[in-house]
């Protein structure tokens, strides 16, 4: 079964669509996370690409071997050195075998997740001892060096060149862009888990507690919250669930590389999103994510139109065009889109009433009302 | 004959002494940590790169140009964006995003600059270039052996007798200990933070063109050396000049020095991960002695009559306790 093509100025619309949507829902997933942790709980995470690459490359890494041994292909006599030839040979077994297919995708997610919450455990021993621009030059550093990490251990991901993945959404059918929509449903179902998850905790008590710890620990912990524990709790899971997106884009594109990694691509893509969208504000940064998603794809797609009236590379503009988009919503907008909204206990009817006390309307006081209102027009 | 690694750990030490000493000046004035700063280093990688492909002209001649390019697009940075956002009353988080957005524009300036230097004046290696062996030989050694080093050191006593002896240097470090107190006093606080950040521009953009000189060159030279930078400068502790001078010096040199010791002991692969050594160096402090090395106190370590007493004290302890086990000894009947 085939998708049927749409073209429209010359773009196959609907394939257009299914890729945004793909990079939406892992856009969002991570722009959501750094908004817990640097919207709500106020620790600025300046490496938030590390904790994307460990789930990613332990996912890609691990669940290719298991799945190598389990269909007992033939892995002499390296595993990476022949990865192209294991994968296609995995590959094609995993297409009849749906169970074991989604059996490596929950176990290649927990696995990312396990990372993820180990790495998180890691950053957020610094994270609550040090100052926040202390603490940014560390995850940034440490970021660097992970990457350095991931391209220098051959073993893990097989060094700068990367190893493939094998496909667990190969069994849904062969039809072209069949599998992006099914991997569309996936994602988008992850995303909004996700997104539900994280606006409950922003609207339960430990949402505003995290804003209090954030605006002021001093009185926080007077009123005796552990600030230490909180912020180390928001920081493993939101490193966790970064790592199950990077497990999902591991999935998605079918290999994993060092190359990808970059401060550029998930860390400074995330913070453009959660500063355009408004941080601290779950729909904001959802607005964030699908604005900067959007632009992002539009660009690529038009960018080359220009190509023959510039002297350069185009992809370079799109570098600048994102900085200065940054620093002008830094400059006129600093809320973002949407901007944190305070947040409310009761129905917002309730505390307008408490905050102007009306009385309430009972039975057969319209009569009365207009009467006091008009007395000249209706005398007697 | 003086052994290569030797050789480029004293020069890769100097130079990250003269860039932490910039980015030092930095976080002094205006208490954000620059991520942008690598991205100085290119400029200046780039200012001697083209100078020489156009005019034929060595990265020592062109390395004041390189000061000056660098110094005037630190204070572009500083004036155009940093304190329009300080003066809206930005956060500091929102400031080091900035800087982060700026080191990402400048790696779009510099593709597209890269790009016109490769279609329109044909020079072909603008993306990446070998070293330029325009270096002269002294005594069998590179030149940039004994100019790097003396670079640093003409840098720290510049700024050591800028800062004690000259009145706009007095004035300078009141303006970084308490901006309001020295603005009551008549003192121009945006000029001195201006010239910081012209300096500190400068530095890196000058250490830059030396690097050209002994290490291959590409657009993102600079902005990976980051890690050292921040490593050499938190080692110093952030707020001292001749903290970063001298801690530039040990990570550069620690740097080389224990990934040759470690290729030595463990095997070639240690050299891979070359650049974990300043990282963990910069955890330790963080950890360890979170204000650097210039928060040791370091007359109290130096007091050499406090060692002198500790070590009599455990000697005549120690003799004490021998005597009395031999004593036992003796009693026991064992010569």
């Amino acid at each position: 079964m085939d998708l049927p093509s749409v073209a429209l100025f010359g773009v196959d619309i609907i394939r257009f669509t299914i890729d945004l949507g793909n990079t939406f829902a892992l856009y969002l997933v991570v722009s959501l996370t750094l908004n817990l942790e640097a919207g709500y709980a106020g620790v600025p995470n300046f490496g938030k690409v590390m904790f994307v690459a460990g789930g990613a490359a332990i996912a890609g890494s691990v669940c290719g071997r298991l799945a190598a041994i389990i269909l007992a292909v033939n892995t002499y006599p390296d595993y990476n050195g022949s990865i192209a030839r294991i994968i296609s040979d995995t590959n094609s077994s995993l297409l009849h075998n749906p169970l074991l297919s989604v059996e490596l995708l929950l176990l290649g997610l927990v696995l990312a997740a396990g990372v993820g919450a180990g790495l998180g455990f890691l950053a957020s021993y610094p994270a609550i001892r040090l100052r926040e621009d202390y603490l940014g030059m560390l995850l940034l550093a440490s970021a660097q060096f992970f990457q350095l990490f991931l391209s220098g251990y051959t073993p893990f991901i097989g060094g700068t060149g990367g190893i493939e993945v094998p496909d667990v959404f190969g069994w849904v059918g062969t039809g072209i862009g069949f599998r992006d929509l099914v991997v569309l449903g996936f994602l988008g179902l992850f995303a909004i888990l996700v997104y539900f998850y994280f606006e409950r905790i922003a609207r339960s008590p430990l949402g505003r507690t995290l804003r209090a710890i954030r605006d002021n620990e001093v009185a926080s912990r007077a009123l005796g919250k552990n600030d230490v524990a909180f912020r180390r709790n928001v920081i493993i899971i939101a490193s966790a669930i970064s790592g199950m997106a990077g497990a999902l884009i591991a999935f998605e594109d079918g290999a994993v590389g060092p190359g990808s990694w970059t401060r550029i691509t998930w860390t400074f893509w995330i913070w453009v999103m959660v500063i355009m969208g408004g941080s601290a504000n779950n729909l904001g940064v959802a607005l964030g994510a699908l604005s900067f998603t959007f632009l992002f794809k539009t660009l690529n797609l038009v960018k080359f139109q220009f190509s023959n009236y510039v002297p350069f590379d185009v992809n370079w503009l799109q570098y600048l065009m994102f900085a200065s988009l940054v620093i002008l919503f830094l400059i006129a907008r600093p809320g973002g889109i949407l901007p944190e909204k305070s947040s409310t206990t009761l129905p917002r009817r309730t505390v307008a009433e408490i905050m102007e006390p009306r009385p309430k309307p009972i039975e057969g006081s319209e009569t009365s009302e207009n009467r006091s209102t008009s007395p000249e027009t209706n005398p007697g | 004959m003086v052994d290569p690694y030797i050789v480029s750990s004293i020069v890769y030490a100097s130079l990250f002494g003269l860039m932490a000493i910039g980015l030092t000046l930095t976080y002094l004035t205006t208490k954000v940590p620059n991520f942008a700063y690598g991205s100085f280093v290119t400029i200046g990688i780039y200012t001697s790169f083209t100078i020489y492909r156009l005019l034929g002209l060595s990265p020592y001649v062109s390395a004041p140009i390189a000061f000056a390019v660098g110094g005037l697009s630190s204070v572009a940075m500083y004036l155009g964006i940093l304190r329009t956002l300080a003066r809206r009353g930005s956060s500091l988080v929102s400031l080091m995003i900035a800087t982060l957005a700026l080191d990402i524009g400048f790696i779009g300036i510099f593709g597209i600059y890269t790009d016109y230097l490769y279609y329109n004046l044909g020079i072909f290696d603008s993306k990446s270039f070998y070293q330029l062996l325009l270096d002269f030989s002294l005594l069998g050694l590179p030149g940039l052996l004994y100019v790097a080093p003396a670079s640093l050191a003409v840098v720290t006593i510049g700024l050591f007798i800028l800062l004690t002896k000259t009145k706009f240097g007095i004035a300078m470090r009141a303006s970084v200990e308490n901006p309001n107190l020295a603005r009551i006093l008549g003192i121009n606080v945006e000029k001195v933070y201006v010239f910081a950040w012209f300096l500190a521009g400068g530095f890196a953009a000058m250490a830059g063109s030396y690097y050209d000189l002994f290490f291959t060159g590409t657009t993102s030279s600079g902005s990976d050396l980051i890690v050292e930078i921040f490593a050499s400068s938190i080692l110093g502790g952030l707020a001292s000049i001749y903290g970063a001078a001298i801690g530039g010096l040990i990570i550069g040199a620690s740097e080389i020095l224990l990934t040759l010791v470690g290729v030595d002991f463990f095997g070639s692969w240690v050299a891979r991960y070359q650049r974990g050594i300043p990282l963990v160096i910069m955890i330790i402090t963080l950890l360890v002695l979170p204000q650097g090395l210039s928060s040791i106190d370091w007359k109290k370590i130096l007091r050499l009559e406090m060692i002198g007493k500790f070590f009599r004290l455990r000697v005549i302890r120690y003799t004490l306790r021998l005597r009395m086990l031999l004593k036992t000894f003796r009693s026991r009947g064992i010569q």
